[in-house]
């Protein structure tokens, strides 16, 4: 199968691990959760197989270009919920894993590849980590938003008493706030050797440490951001709620830089 | 003989109207209620969950009068609620019915959690308390040793009391919501009664690393504490014990919360913001209202335990159907019972009636023949004759009435058609007076 049929097949997976969850969770159903939860892991072995052969094209892509960026970005993101998934149960959280892993596949599907840039290959090396550094570290801060949403809508859901909630097949509020902290620490420090390395790749290449265009911009922007949470979550101790909301903002602003650099660009 | 029983509970009134008639000592109110004439006998049962007064009465609307009044004006505490939301919070039964709720609340079918035990030892208490000052005779007595009976063939021969139904299992089902696990976690009891003794039963069988126990009477605490292998405190060490308690149960007997925002609050600063989950079964609420607003503090109060175990309670419907079957058949028991005390003096005064009046229609057509020994004899047992032969069928009847429903219309109905309570209320059985039939005779 090539890269194409591979990515269309782990769309087809993570489609059903989507619909399954959302099933899985109207229904109070934790077979449905379960379902979702192998299907996840048949769309990642698939996502991954087809960056595998993605990477053994002559010349192999660096994954700079946007739409296989996002589409690495969902595939970590997944890998990181089923391996989390092992030491902090989260059932629920697929149904917001499992569309954003849909959608990231889709993007790989629709995505030509392309040889590197002249940049990257200047210094392969430093721009391959950089690209899987940051990419890690932003899979890894959307998995700590995700479960901060997550963790909001369950929050309410004690806290108003509302009859019939789905909140008896949504993972406990300790395990979100578990998982937010996991996220945030690890998805943060990647992030900052993701920007390390970009700035050797760029010193690599160039000779300069900084190129102060939208991309970096927006790179630095999030970096503060999420230095503000990180801070709030492991230096201040604010309360778990302000913390899965500050997550949750924290993706937010994410995704708006990500957006934003690329239409400026 | 009419029961009444009028009352409110959970499935009426919300907490804040319900915490005002928590009666901890329903004696005075009851000997108040049996000085009244219209009332036979009553008893008072007042729990978290409902405040209830059953009485036997031969006079059911002055006795509602009576009810209603201890009710509106007796029992509530501080404020009146007004007129219009008691009105909506009151429910009524009579006689059949009074005896079917009475069954079915010690049985725990009308609890807030279906099944749940604590239900009956109340009734127990409440029965007890009634006993104590001479407010419970016969026909109250007999219902509540009834309704005991029905609880326990409930409780045999169903599975009601299997699965989440008592009010700490719904606390520990909704805590794994919020903690993970619960063998890390410390739970905090406020109170020594002894829902907070099933609670702490079902918290250890959690496996949970550390219960303490704070009470006002820190010996009770003490006590309590030594059989469940927890620590005993007494209530001034609560803002010290919150720090360390993810769990917090109270149900304590008081006019004030013992838990307050400020001293969550401080708390909560001290342990870090970690969440803290607050079940309050205590009726006045032990948990100020004003807690339930704070970050990292879920607050679950009866009601709200009410809607949890109403979701989770579609498993256990089934079992109610059955247990309703076994009140019905408690039920006509007892209706039997009280059908058969009815027909005795009925068939007596009826017998005593047809007896006068033969013996006077009798004696006024001799007066005026001459007749001798044997002849008058023979006049005699004619009369009599006739008289068992009318009443065979009737009295047969009556015999028969202890078969629910219909023995009580049919004594109704002789007592109706042959006027025997006139004729009690008036000159009594043996003399009828003069009435339609001993005219026609004349």
């Amino acid at each position: 199968m090539g890269v194409l049929g591979l990515h269309q097949a782990a769309a087809a997976a993570y489609l059903g691990a989507a619909l399954l969850a959302a099933a899985g969770l109207g229904l109070r159903s934790r077979r449905g959760l379960r379902g979702a939860g192998a299907l996840l892991v048949l769309g990642a072995a698939l996502h991954g197989a087809a960056f595998w052969r993605l990477h053994s094209l002559d010349p192999p892509p660096t994954l700079t270009q946007l739409s296989f960026a996002l589409s690495l970005m969902a595939w970590l993101g997944t890998v990181f919920y089923l391996l989390l998934q092992l030491r902090v149960r989260s059932g629920g959280l697929a149904v917001l894993v499992a569309p954003a892993a849909f959608l990231g596949a889709v993007l790989g599907a629709l995505a030509a590849p392309s040889g590197p840039s002249q940049l990257a290959r200047a210094s392969p090396l430093w721009s391959h980590l950089h690209v899987l550094l940051a990419s890690g570290g932003l899979a890894l801060l959307g998995l700590a938003g995700g479960a901060g949403v997550l963790y909001l809508v369950h929050h309410a859901a004690l806290k108003s008493k509302r009859r019939g909630a789905p909140s008896s097949v949504l993972p406990s509020l300790e395990n979100l706030d578990q998982l937010g902290a996991v996220a945030l620490a690890a998805g943060f420090l990647l992030l900052t050797l993701g920007l390390l390395t970009g700035m050797i790749w760029l010193h690599a290449a160039e000779g300069r440490l900084w190129s102060a265009d939208a991309h970096a911009n927006a790179a630095l922007l999030v970096w503060v951001a999420y230095a503000g949470v990180a801070v709030a979550r492991f230096g201040v101790h604010l309360g778990a709620r302000p913390l899965a909301l500050a997550s949750a903002l924290g993706f937010l602003v994410l995704l708006l830089a990500g957006i934003g650099a690329e239409v400026w660009v | 003989m009419n029961l009444l029983l009028l009352g409110m509970s959970h499935r009426t009134a919300p907490l804040e109207l319900r915490e005002r008639y928590a009666v901890d000592d329903p004696r005075p109110a009851l000997e108040k209620l049996v000085a009244a004439p219209e009332v036979e006998e009553a008893v008072l049962l007042s729990t978290c969950n409902r405040v209830e007064a059953v009485v036997a009465t031969h006079r059911p609307d002055a006795a509602r009068l009576r009810l209603r009044s201890l009710i509106e004006r007796d029992l509530p505490a501080g404020e009146r609620p007004s007129a219009a939301a008691l009105e909506a919070a009151l429910y009524e039964h009579r006689d059949g019915n009074a005896v079917r709720h009475v069954l079915r609340v010690a049985c725990s079918v009308d609890s807030l959690v279906v099944g749940e035990p604590q239900i009956l030892g109340q009734v127990k208490d409440a029965y007890r308390a009634a006993v104590d000052c001479g407010a419970c005779g016969p026909i109250l007595g007999r219902l509540f040793q009834r309704a005991f009976a029905t609880a326990k063939r409930v409780r045999n021969e169903t599975r009601i009391a299997e699965g989440p139904v008592s009010v700490a299992r719904v606390a520990v089902d909704l805590a794994r919501q919020i903690f993970e696990r619960l063998d890390d976690k410390e739970a905090l009891l406020v109170g020594a009664g002894e829902m907070i003794e099933l609670a702490l039963e079902r918290l250890r069988a959690q496996g949970l690393a550390r219960v303490r126990v704070a009470n006002r009477t820190p010996a009770r605490a003490a006590a309590l504490a030594e059989r469940f292998d927890a620590s005993a405190h007494g209530l001034g060490e609560l803002a010290e014990l919150l720090v360390h308690s993810d769990v917090v149960l109270t149900c304590i007997a008081g006019g004030q919360p013992v838990l307050t925002p400020e001293l969550v609050q401080g708390a909560l600063r001290r342990r870090h913001r970690r969440p803290i989950f607050a079940i309050d079964i205590g009726v006045p609420r032990n948990v100020h209202p004003d807690v339930e607003a704070l970050d990292g503090v879920y607050v679950y109060d009866l009601d709200d335990l009410f809607g949890v175990a109403e979701a989770n309670a579609a498993e256990r419907r089934r079992e109610v159907v059955l247990d309703e079957r076994i009140v019905l058949d408690e039920q006509r028991r007892f209706e039997g019972w009280l059908t058969a005390l009815a027909a005795v003096p009925t068939i007596r005064a009826l017998r005593a009636r047809a007896e006068a009046v033969r013996r006077r229609e009798v004696e006024r057509g001799l007066a005026g023949l001459s007749l001798g020994d044997r002849e008058r004899e023979a006049v005699e047992a004619l009369s009599r004759a006739i008289v068992n032969k009318l009443l065979h069928a009737p009295l047969s009847r009556l015999r028969q009435a202890q078969e629910g429903k219909a023995g009580l219309a049919h004594l109704e109905a002789a007592r109706s058609l042959f006027a025997l309570d006139e004729v009690e209320g008036s000159a009594g059985p043996d003399d009828p007076g003069e009435d339609g039939e001993s005219g026609s005779g004349a």
